[in-house]
């Protein structure tokens, strides 16, 4: 008996540490907060709905307001929201989805939607058609969310990166160039003014174009522009003239020394902090990348414009990731509240953008681009201004096994390669396109 | 010859002679002083076997079992672990494919190959430049005044307490082309402006090895020594003072007795340090991915950094489970080998 008491004992000693430590491991770093609300079913719907988002203060500041505004209108209802740091999230998401441990809505970058649609609940008829998301979402952000013609959530942003280039109004007086142009021949030459250079080493680019992101942007928009394609039904068609002419224009600004790649990249002089730190007087990038510096700079900030970026051949096309928005879990047993909670946050247009102006970002919906919704937004954030006649351009990357393979680990090192003058443009074509396409298999 | 002389033989007792041993039943294994022993032993142990189990064991199971799929946490897969199904059993797939050498082998394969490499080189510069280093300075300590041991031993250490990503940050800080230290250093003893990108241009070669992977060496030494130096300074200090006295009375130089006594006494101490030095140097991911990110062009691609890629960045769990097996391999082979070559027969 002593002995079997003992050993009883052991065990639940060890039970109660893998426990404690379960418990421990289980708790991780994330922040969970309950919106108020509950009480009667007055709308119809009733039970809590769990909601997944990244943490991001003005998104989720937002989003809590408007799950305010749907609790007060639909008493059954309770939102709870549950956040994550980014990267927890995204590997929140790619272990409980599988498991079916997910939250009733989920917080999604519009690009990885296909990636998880297996585990995602298509949008119920009854809340939007395929054909009415489309006439009323510009196309690169919903296009995200259609997998295999069927609808899995709705933006609540326009995600672009391409377009409109930073530019130094500072910088720029000093080298007396107007910031007009209406070729890229006359944009390198104003880039070529507002370059510095000492003992043959740049102290500033005129256009920094060569960060991981700014890279496969730049490439795959001025195929589109070229009237080429590289994405389609047969896989990636990379090695074209279309690729071709886009790749040669990108040296040519190299050869015009506007920018060094070996100096400005993305491990070195990153374009945010290179422009803000004006060793770069234009710079690509997305808009959400001021709001991220004027604090540290308000300076720079303060003679920091977006300027359209010149065309190849007339129409300004570019590509864009389907950026963020919501979707449902397939196993979510609130289905009908949570998908009255996503259109009240996505397809009401007043909704959707105060959304935007909370949180800073480009509007999804076609109708927040015009009128008092873009005016609003303009004064509260004059960088986006230039951008608004652009949404209407913006075509989705398109639908990849890994979009972040295809950019980072493939298109980037290739033209940095290319840029840096240790590949040709030959090898880099056809490694791009031989590379992207293994991403299928 | 004196270790003959004073050997005693003591002849073992007859079988029958040898009392009766066994403990009463019930008593076998946890009654009286003995009992008691054990009881601590248990306790103290069982939560660690309990860890080891959960956090060591398991994941250690779990990755060689992935490398045998084509999984991806992202996919569904079958009902049991998200294996099978989407997440299909590929067998020697993954090992046999970084067998390819060819040229038209996959992005994949390619770059593990260029990790293997990195990571080997990384490892063979950094492991003797180490123990070069350590080794002398630690005799060196050992021979300065008593008083002033102690503030060079800390000045040495505090590196080892310091986080890696700070130091790679600091160091990106002293090698940064336009506002870094060294170029600034090298621009006032020049007298011109100096920009070299030490980490970021890939045409930056010496002797046929990436200067930014020099670099990393460089952060990653500047680090570690210190942890090598107390393993030194303690074994210099186990050395008998008679051993070294002796070589002096037979009128062996400062040099002749490091070399001929103090060095092959250490023989353990410099196993131990290149075993854990080899195989910290394996693991090493901080200083890449904060300092190059594996760039430029792949120069500082290290296997510990391609697994991370793979697995955590491009959800390639099966592949990077796979890979993460050689490293295992890798790592065994060679302090192995090592063992085998630096083992002594004796000590003191």
């Amino acid at each position: 008996m002593k002995i079997r008491s003992g050993r009883v004992r052991w065990l639940v000693l060890v039970a109660a540490m893998m426990l404690v430590v379960a418990a421990c491991s289980s708790s991780g770093s994330t922040d969970t907060t309950a919106a108020p609300g509950g009480g009667g079913d007055a709308g119809g719907l009733s039970g809590t709905v769990r909601v997944w988002t990244h943490q991001n203060g003005a998104f989720n500041d937002g989003l809590k307001a408007l799950a305010d505004g749907f609790m007060a209108e639909n008493s059954g209802v309770t939102i709870e929201f549950e956040t994550f740091d980014y990267d927890t999230y995204i590997q929140t998401l790619q272990t409980a989805l599988p498991a079916g441990t997910e939250a009733d809505v989920l917080q999604m970058f519009g690009t990885w939607t296909c990636s998880y649609a297996s585990n995602l609940a298509s949008v119920p008829s009854g809340v939007a058609s395929l054909d009415d998301a489309r006439s009323k979402f510009f196309g690169a952000p919903i296009e995200g969310y259609v997998c295999d013609d069927a609808l899995y959530g709705f933006p609540q942003e326009f995600n672009i990166e391409y377009g409109a280039t930073l530019f130094n109004n500072a910088t720029a007086a000093e080298a007396g160039v107007s910031g007009e142009w209406d070729s890229w021949d006359e944009f390198v030459t104003q880039a070529q003014a507002m370059t510095e250079t000492v003992d043959g080493n740049m102290l500033r680019a005129g256009y920094n174009f060569t960060a991981s992101d700014a890279i496969p942007y730049t490439f795959y928009s001025n195929i589109l522009q070229a009237g080429g394609s590289f994405l389609g039904d047969d896989g990636f068609t990379i090695d074209t003239p279309e690729g071709r002419q886009a790749l040669e224009l990108m040296v040519s600004w190299v050869d015009a020394g506007i920018v060094d790649p070996v100096l400005f990249n993305d491990e070195s002089n990153w374009v945010g902090d290179s422009f803000f730190e004006e060793s770069s007087a234009m710079g690509l990038v997305g808009p959400w990348v001021v709001p991220e510096y004027e604090s540290d700079f308000p300076d720079v900030a303060a003679v920091t414009e977006y300027r359209l970026l010149p065309t190849l051949a007339g129409s300004p096309d570019f590509v864009a990731d389907s950026g963020w928005g919501l979707t449902v879990s397939k196993s979510s047993e609130v289905q009908d509240a949570a998908w009255a909670f996503v259109a009240y946050v996505t397809l009401n247009a007043e909704n959707a953008a105060e959304w935007n102006s909370a949180s800073g970002t480009l509007p999804a919906l076609k109708s927040n681009a015009e009128g008092a919704a873009k005016d609003a937004l303009v004064a509260d954030f004059p960088h986006f201004e230039p951008f608004f006649d652009l949404l209407q351009y913006g075509q989705y990357v398109g639908h990849m096994p890994d979009r972040d393979l295809v950019w980072y680990d493939i298109t980037y090192p290739h033209i940095l390669n290319v840029l840096q003058g240790n590949e040709s443009i030959d090898d880099a074509l056809a490694g791009m396109e031989k590379e992207a396409n293994e991403t299928f298999g | 010859m004196q270790r003959d002389a004073m050997s005693v033989t003591i002849s073992p007792p007859e079988q029958d002679d040898l009392p009766e041993l066994q403990p009463p039943k019930g008593k076998r294994f946890f009654g009286g002083r003995e009992g008691a022993q054990k009881k601590f032993v248990a306790g103290v142990m069982s939560p660690v076997i309990a860890y080891m189990l959960l956090w060591g064991l398991i994941p250690l199971v779990w990755a060689f079992a992935l490398g045998f799929f084509l999984y991806s946490a992202r996919r569904a897969g079958g009902p049991f672990l998200g294996l099978g199904g989407d997440n299909p059993f590929v067998g020697l797939d993954h090992y046999k494919a970084m067998l390819d050498f060819s040229p038209d082998a996959s992005l994949n394969v390619r770059q593990f190959h260029i990790a293997v490499k990195v990571t080997l080189l990384f490892a063979f510069i950094v492991v003797p430049l180490n123990l070069a280093i350590t080794l002398p300075l630690a005799a060196m300590i050992e021979s300065v005044h008593n008083r002033v041991k102690p503030f060079f031993r800390s000045i040495f250490f505090i590196p080892v307490l310091t986080s890696a990503v700070g130091v790679a940050i600091i160091w990106g800080f002293v090698l940064h082309p336009q506002r870094g230290l060294l170029n600034a250093l090298l621009s006032k003893i020049t007298g011109r402006l100096v920009v070299i990108s030490w980490t970021t241009d890939p045409n930056l070669v010496v002797i046929g090895i990436p200067v930014a992977l020099f670099a990393i060496i460089v952060a990653y030494l500047w680090q570690d020594i210190g942890y090598n130096l107390v393993i030194f300074i303690a074994a210099l200090q186990a050395i008998p003072d008679s051993v070294k006295d002796a070589a002096l009375i037979d009128g062996a130089s400062a040099w002749q007795t490091f070399r001929y006594i103090t060095l092959p006494l250490l023989k353990p101490t410099i196993l131990l340090a290149s075993v854990l030095t080899m195989i910290s140097a394996f693991q090493v991911f901080d200083l890449f991915q904060v300092m190059t990110a594996g760039g430029p062009q792949d120069q500082t691609r290290a296997l510990s950094l391609d697994i991370y890629e793979t697995a955590f960045r491009f959800q390639r769990m099966g592949w990077s489970a796979a890979v993460s097996v050689v490293l295992f391999a890798i790592v065994l082979v060679i302090s192995l080998v090592q063992t085998r070559m630096l083992k002594s027969n004796w000590e003191y």
